[in-house]
């Protein structure tokens, strides 16, 4: 098992070399570099920087480079923990991942959390009683959360909010308790502020893995094991906690590796809808303005998240299932 | 400095009347005025509250050391009446490259924009002026006793080394700004004393005052690298030419920066507390500030400013609508007008309307320097083609279709608010006329072709033309673009819309390969700071880039222009080089005569207006006025006054 992770862990680092370079290319692909795009930006915000202006600050940011030399200056950095220079923010990238990453984790983990507090047992109850009244509600239930994508509810969130209950809603701290050090109060109007956003966002996922676990324990509970297990004469709950859950669970495990980047490019919509102080749209802002160091680093991690999920999902699959066995 | 806003009835009358005359359907409005008078010094000075504790608990110097000499402090009379100490301004930005979000509030240059943009400039940190030697060199006369808010002294020490340190050198400015360059020639400064500075430059330069207004704040601004003064004696320990230390400009860049809480400033309000990506930026008053209001209490009334960061000005709508802001004036989108009114009661705030400072809200132009097609170029270049496509806009459903019908008629691409504005001229070439439009195009020699529908070039093939734009779907300005060029495909001109990136845009059309460029107008109070919508002043002014190109590099690149756009060139050569402001305004208003006349700029509507969220007990912030960028809008209201009033 040790030797797996470590033999997964070391082939991610090509992996990942490999990745930087796509990033590094896909992010200059559009004309132009973050320079134009802050010149047309001034112009059209009311501004009016020149082009000598521009080369100039092109040449201060060492934009006027080879894409190699600044490739291998980029990734030079990457072992010292430094992840380049952002045009935008006049700092380097990592002091701005590291401010917001913080919020970023939490949010998915709570969403994360609340996806699998509340899909694994209507997954479980819907299976159990199949085309009943209440399992057709979830379904149908299941299927709107699936198709409604998580910036509406978000905006219908933030509608709400603001024309029915005259609430804050944007941001993660009432106004006031923002700038005033930790406190349990703080902590409660913390906890509020983040609920919602975190259902929302997880929303998608949570239906996804109600149907998941649905199929998957339908079709366990028609195998001979389960016939088996109730001519024993087990009790019905015993049968569906011990024995079916058990096996059907697994492909909710392998799905997990997965939402891990879904989670964060699903948190930046919701953020850039919610103003939430996450990487999200930060990164939004870094691919539109081509502020590259920045929007390449934020891909870099979208990549390695995935990367740690599904190994996360492989080693947890391992754990959860006897039968299967890495060499 | 100033009292009130008054309506000057009487010009608004005779504009009236001009503008019924030159179109029955062209609504006028007053015009905001607003005086400048001067308030006598007062006679004794108080301060904020929260200085007074500082002084008391001996973290400040009193009041009288902090202020500059009695006779040179500035007194700013409040618009409406003498405000209260006290509050924090809540507003909401969209982070760095929101332009100005910060430094608009902040506005303290050398000399300012006066209140009322048809008056004089007036003074700033500067108390007054003196040209000298015909216009080649200009004294100016600082405060004494000036500070920065850390409390050194300020001198024109700071603008040498801004000048030696930054400006002209090669590492942090590719050029010094034109402003200073005259004939070839830098400017030289030479200092009088720690007051007064000398400016010399090899010709008469027209352009400095209105310049010391509009780039004279401290240098950087944000990502606009312009400026007059900096703190030397923060940022020389920073500067590797004077700390062998330090290696490259990075870090040189990072402090003198806005934003950095630890640079001293020169305005009402520095920035306290702020890291680059933090959600809040709080800016706390200047307890050096060098204003006071004719009572004499130490400006500015209000202690704090409370900058909330958010992506998009629907997230901006978002803040407003839940109560959440005191004072917003930037990214707020005239659609969402009547949202804003809806909770006008409950968040306690009024929502007015500024009129934007554009005589159109998109222009275009047909490129007269159009190098892709030497026949449609020369057809650009025909009066009588612009004249037809001009006539053919249907302003009026663009009106109603796109700007809630609140933006009006108005011809050349300054405002009646400007110095420059020309009555006679207002309403040329606006009224909506597509049998004038086929005239026009016959008489430029463009047939109707055979399918009755498209005329045909003098090359016989039919006549299509590109307007190219970088606005994208879900923008009103672009449902503008898409009726002027299905009005222009009405008169015979067959025109197709071009949307892209704004990346993939701007080197097109400052490349002189667009064949009709848009763009939405602004510059329209104080456009001769940097002309490039009046004439070919250089690669953006896209009536004729090339024509620019060459102008501004003095013939080395781009194309020689002929003909009128030439003769403009040269009008400006003269605008620049009289020190004479009767007769800088004439020249300009001639020059924006001809610009109308020779109908180089299409226009659509204009002087739409901008919704403002004010609270109601947020005072001293008028009704009536014309913001732009160029005078920092509501920069030249003189923040400093504004107030929440206590019940």
């Amino acid at each position: 098992m040790i030797a797996f992770v470590v033999r997964r862990l070391l082939a991610m680092i090509p992996t990942l070399v490999f990745v930087s370079i796509a990033c590094f290319i896909i992010i200059q692909l559009p004309p132009g570099d973050f320079m134009t795009s802050l010149q047309a930006l001034a112009a059209s915000s009311g501004s009016g920087a020149d082009k000598a202006a521009m080369d100039n600050l092109r040449h201060q940011y060492g934009l006027d480079q080879p894409k190699a030399v600044r490739y291998i200056k980029w990734i030079a950095g990457f072992p010292r923990g430094d992840f380049g220079y952002s045009f935008e923010w006049k700092r380097p990238v990592r002091e701005l991942i590291a401010a917001r990453l913080g919020l970023t984790v939490l949010l998915s983990v709570l969403s994360l959390a609340l996806m699998w507090l509340v899909a694994v047992p209507v997954g479980i109850y819907s299976a159990a009683h199949q085309y009943s009244g209440t399992d057709n509600f979830i379904t149908a239930l299941a299927f709107l959360g699936l198709s409604v994508p998580d910036f509406l509810l978000g905006l219908i969130y933030l509608f709400i909010g603001i024309f029915v209950f005259g609430a804050s809603v944007t941001g993660l701290f009432s106004p006031g308790l923002a700038d005033v050090p930790w406190s349990a109060a703080k902590v409660l109007d913390l906890s509020s502020h983040l609920f919602w956003p975190a259902l929302i966002l997880g929303l998608g996922g949570m239906t996804q893995l109600i149907r998941i676990l649905r199929g998957s324990m339908l079709e366990v509970i028609g195998q001979p094991f389960v016939r088996t297990a109730r001519a024993k004469g087990l009790g019905e709950r015993v049968v569906i906690r011990r024995h079916a859950v058990k096996v059907a669970i697994n492909p909710l495990v392998s799905v997990m590796g997965m939402q891990l980047p879904q989670l964060i490019s699903g948190a930046t919509i919701l953020g850039i809808v919610l103003s939430l102080p996450t990487t999200g749209p930060m990164f939004i802002r870094a691919l539109t303005s081509q502020d590259m160091y920045l929007a390449g680093t934020f891909l870099l991690f979208l990549a390695l998240m995935l990367m740690v999920g599904n190994l996360l999902a492989d080693v947890a699959l391992a754990w959860i299932d006897p039968r299967i066995r890495y060499q | 400095m100033t009292d009130s806003m008054r309506i000057a009835r009487r010009e608004f009358l005779r504009r009236s009347a001009i503008a019924t005359a030159g179109a029955a359907s062209a609504v006028y409005f007053p015009v905001s005025r607003i005086s400048h008078a001067r308030a006598a010094a007062p006679a004794a000075y108080m301060e904020a509250p929260m200085l007074a504790d500082l002084v008391r608990q001996g973290k400040l110097p009193p009041l009288p050391e902090r202020l500059p000499a009695a006779d040179d402090i500035l007194v700013v009379k409040p618009f409406e009446e003498i405000g209260q100490y006290g509050g924090t301004w809540r507003l909401v930005w969209k982070g760095p490259a929101d332009f100005h979000a910060y430094g608009r509030e902040n506005y303290d240059p050398v000399l300012r924009w006066p209140r009322d943009p048809h008056g004089p400039i007036q003074p700033g940190l500067a108390k007054r002026w003196q040209f000298s030697d015909g216009g080649k060199t200009l004294t100016l006369f600082f405060r004494k006793g000036l500070r920065w808010s850390d409390g050194a002294p300020w001198t024109v020490d700071d603008i040498i080394f801004w000048w030696e340190d930054i400006e002209t050198n090669k590492e942090l400015s590719a050029a010094p700004h034109v402003e200073w360059v005259v004939n070839d020639t830098p400017m030289a400064l030479e200092k009088v004393d720690d007051s007064t500075i000398r400016l010399k430059f090899a010709g008469p330069n027209g352009l400095a005052l209105q310049e010391l207004a509009f780039h004279g704040n401290q240098w950087p601004l944000n990502f606009e690298r312009f400026g007059f003064f900096a703190p030397a004696h923060y940022l020389r320990q920073f500067h590797p030419k004077h700390n062998k230390d330090v290696k490259d400009y990075k870090l040189f860049n990072e402090k003198a920066d806005d934003l950095n809480p630890q640079r001293p400033a020169m305005t009402p309000w520095p920035v306290s507390v702020y890291r680059p990506g933090d959600a809040k930026l709080i800016a706390t008053r200047n307890p050096y500030y060098w204003k006071v209001d004719p009572e004499g209490r130490q400006l500015p009334y209000i202690d704090r400013l409370e900058l909330t960061l958010v992506e998009n000005n629907e997230a901006v709508a978002a803040q407003a609508l839940s109560c959440q802001v005191d004072m917003q004036y930037r990214n707020m989108d005239l659609k969402k007008f009547p949202l804003f009114v809806s909770k006008a009661k409950e968040c306690d705030y009024r929502v007015i309307r500024w009129l934007s400072a554009s005589g159109s809200q998109l222009f275009f132009w047909p490129n007269q320097s159009y190098g892709g097609d030497p026949v449609l170029r020369k057809i650009f270049q025909d009066k009588h083609f612009r004249i037809a496509l001009s006539v053919a806009v249907d302003r009026a459903k663009i009106n109603s279709v796109a700007y809630l019908d609140q933006g009006r008629i108005n011809a050349p691409t300054v405002v009646p608010d400007s110095a420059y504005f020309v009555p006679a001229v207002a309403q040329m070439y606006q009224e909506y006329d597509p049998k004038k439009a086929a005239e026009h195009l016959d008489a430029a020699g463009l047939k109707m072709g055979p399918d009755g529908k498209t005329r045909l070039r003098p090359d016989g093939r039919p006549l299509e033309v590109t307007i190219e734009t970088w606005l994208t779907g879900g923008s009103a300005d672009l449902d503008a673009i898409q009726l002027v060029a299905s009005d222009w495909s009405a008169v015979g001109v067959k025109a197709a819309v071009k949307t892209m990136s704004r990346d993939l845009y701007w080197p097109r059309a400052t490349g002189n390969a667009v064949q009709i460029a848009t763009w939405n107008g602004d510059r329209g109070i104080a456009p001769f700071v940097d002309p490039i919508y009046i004439f070919p002043f250089d690669e953006r002014s896209w009536m004729a880039p090339a024509f620019g190109t060459y102008y501004k590099t003095k013939g080395r690149q781009g194309e020689k222009p002929v003909g009128p756009l030439a003769e403009m060139q040269a009008m400006f050569d003269q605008f620049k080089a009289t020190v004479d402001r009767a007769r800088q305004v004439a020249i300009g208003k001639r020059l924006v005569q001809m610009a109308v006349e020779e109908c180089t700029t299409i226009c659509t509507v204009g002087l739409v207006p901008v919704p403002l969220i004010v609270k109601n007990n947020f005072r001293n912030v008028p009704e009536h006025y014309t913001q732009d960028w160029i005078i920092m809008s509501p920069g030249n209201l003189d923040t400093v006054q504004f107030f929440f009033k206590k019940a």
